[in-house]
């Protein structure tokens, strides 16, 4: 007969709430961009610049969180104009005037509707969009008072005319955004993202855009647009990497950490393990007396890391909507956490196990306690 | 027994239970079931070795163990383990109760090695912390009694479980006169009343006085076995 004294793992835990306290921490990092409206004008007032856009990303999905795609909110003129070398529309209106190009009856088109929007061929063709089709996005950034998804008239189809340029992507009008915000039927930011610049030739106008922000809130930073997009690409392409680098890098440390604890654990139950062997306690039970502790640890603060990640999913998809429109915690993800931390508390646990099992009791008693 | 005499691991060591003891040339040892012995002798001499070697603590490098029938040295890891749970109640010098359980809970830890129900369990705890005066105190921490007091909840868990054999290293040595005093009348108790066979390793030459019978070791020999008159 050889019962487990739990209750002493029990109480180790709770007695040495500081250390159980630090060990179950963890750590969350948030990014937001959000330049004035009026950005916009004190740029274009820069004697370099020969243009500015407004790029908003809108952040939203179509029919489900997978169907992840960029939605910016443009100056529908400007941008076509500014970015005529870098996409072609080659679908439009039937109504097109006998002068006009597809893509100038596309563009018109836009500027007569502010629902309207302009879509990568790629995209029109994952979804089936076609010229004329009205298509809904659920926002996850600028929502609706009552609810309800945005919806959009699909205007034009574009082709991408350099490899750089994304042909999934979804170009809307930012001020059919701004009159929703405007008239309070609409909440998110007011301000805007980015300002594509066209600068006049030969001009570099970074160091005189960024001197018009320097005493302001924003410290907006200018950039080329090849820096941008490859900071941009790089950052939305790599995100699940990029995440389970940090994920895989939080879990090495915190893994570390409870093996650290545990080994301070261990050394603190000499003395006492020291006892239980005298008593008559085998090392079976000292073994799983370690283990256990250990495994209530893991579980423990893997348990609080799933009620965070639950209770916090709908504030941080809105905090993340901006780069992670599709973030979501699945089931799996949940299944997974909880094995994880069952394998954290099992393994940070197997070293003083072992070496609390191979103490002799007299050796472990003359220990301090 | 190494060749200079000195008793550390000792070569053999009978103890208890009426069976015949060696502690290599030239001294046999037999203590009888239900005698009450101290053992004496400066520090080094071999007292605690001795103690712990016959409550399957420590294992002799080499010679022959018995207590009670039961060759021990023949036992290892759970066998032995098994077999201090079930014959060996310790009190130690330094008391050596868990500080994070209370005075009940350190009570019923060896009960959690018996095939006992909770109920019965929970009754023997109170049952021996009743023998030694202390059912008020039993849900104080250590930290929150005297040294005389935890000294007698360490008694309280080494009869819990009702072993034959109490060993006690230096049981009143952190005490003061009044509980030292106070302790030693209780093993007297468990001795004459409940009839546990003591050993008690002591400096105190008025505690060996309430033992029975006095061993003397000196650099691990022992060098006298006196009678004490009752």
């Amino acid at each position: 007969m050889s019962r487990t004294p739990w209750l002493l793992a029990r109480r180790h835990v709770v007695t040495h709430w500081i250390r159980t306290g630090l060990t179950l921490g963890s750590m969350a990092v948030s990014l937001f961009v959000d330049l004035p409206r009026d950005c916009q004008a004190k740029v274009a007032g820069v004697d370099e610049v020969a243009q500015v856009c407004k790029f908003q990303w809108f952040g939203g999905y179509y029919q489900d969180r997978s169907n992840f795609f960029g939605q910016f909110g443009v100056d529908p003129e400007l941008f076509f104009e500014m970015y005529a070398k870098d996409l072609k529309i080659v679908e439009g209106p039937a109504d097109r005037a006998p002068d006009e190009t597809v893509h100038q009856a596309s563009v018109r088109a836009m500027l007569a509707d502010r629902r309207s929007t302009v879509v990568g061929s790629r995209l029109a063709k994952d979804f089936g969009w076609k010229v004329g089709d009205t298509v809904q996005i659920i926002p996850t950034i600028f929502q609706k008072v009552d609810g309800s998804a945005w919806d959009f008239l699909v205007v034009g189809i574009y082709e991408p005319l350099r490899s750089n340029v994304d042909d999934r992507t979804m170009w809307l009008r930012y001020d059919y955004l701004q009159e929703g915000l405007d008239a309070g039927t609409v909440t998110g930011p007011r301000g805007v993202g980015t300002f594509s610049v066209n600068l006049k030739p030969g001009a570099d106008a970074a160091a005189a855009i960024d001197a018009i922000f320097e005493n302001g809130p924003q410290r907006p930073r200018t950039t080329t647009e090849a820096a941008f997009q490859a900071a941009f690409v790089s950052m939305m392409g790599n995100v699940p990497l990029f995440v389970a680098t940090i994920g895989g890098a939080v879990v090495f440390a915190v893994f570390f950490s409870v093996i650290n604890t545990m080994l301070m654990a261990g050394r603190q139950r000499v003395h006492e393990v020291g006892i239980l062997k005298a008593l008559g306690f085998a090392n079976s039970v000292i073994g799983r007396l370690m283990l256990g502790e250990a495994v209530v640890l893991g579980l423990v603060g893997g348990g609080l890391g799933i009620l965070l990640a639950i209770g916090t999913e709908s504030g941080m998809r809105a905090m993340l909507g901006t780069f992670l429109p599709n973030y979501a915690v699945q089931p799996f993800t949940l299944v997974w956490a909880a094995g994880l931390a069952l394998l954290v508390g099992l393994v940070s646990g197997i070293a003083p196990a072992l070496t609390l099992v191979r103490l002799r009791p007299t050796e472990a008693m003359r220990a301090e306690a | 027994m190494y060749e200079d005499g000195r008793v550390r691991k000792v070569a053999a060591a009978g103890l208890v239970g009426g069976e015949q003891v060696v502690l290599d040339p030239p001294a046999d040892l037999s203590i009888g079931d239900g005698e009450f012995v101290a053992m004496m002798g400066p520090s080094g001499s071999g007292k605690t070795t001795i103690l712990n070697i016959a409550g399957g603590l420590d294992e002799p490098d080499s010679g022959r163990v018995e207590v009670a029938g039961t060759e021990l040295t023949r036992l290892h890891g759970p066998a032995l383990s098994a077999w201090r749970a079930r014959h060996v109640g310790f009190v130690f010098q330094a008391f050596n109760l868990v500080p994070v359980l209370t005075a009940f809970e350190n009570v019923m830890l060896p009960l959690l090695l018996t095939p006992l129900g909770k109920a019965e369990r929970r009754k023997q705890a109170e049952f021996a912390l009743d023998i030694v005066g202390l059912t008020d105190r039993m849900k104080h921490r250590p930290s929150q009694l005297s040294g005389g007091q935890e000294q007698r909840v360490a008694i309280a868990r080494a009869i819990a479980s009702d072993p034959d054999l109490i060993l006690a290293d230096e049981p009143t040595g952190d005490l003061d006169r009044s509980s030292a005093d106070s302790v030693l009348e209780l093993l007297g108790r468990l001795n004459k009343e409940l009839g546990k066979t003591i050993m008690m390793v002591t400096h105190d030459a008025v505690a060996a006085e309430r033992a029975g019978r006095v061993l003397h070791l000196d650099k691990g020999l022992l060098v006298e076995d006196a009678r004490v008159a009752s």
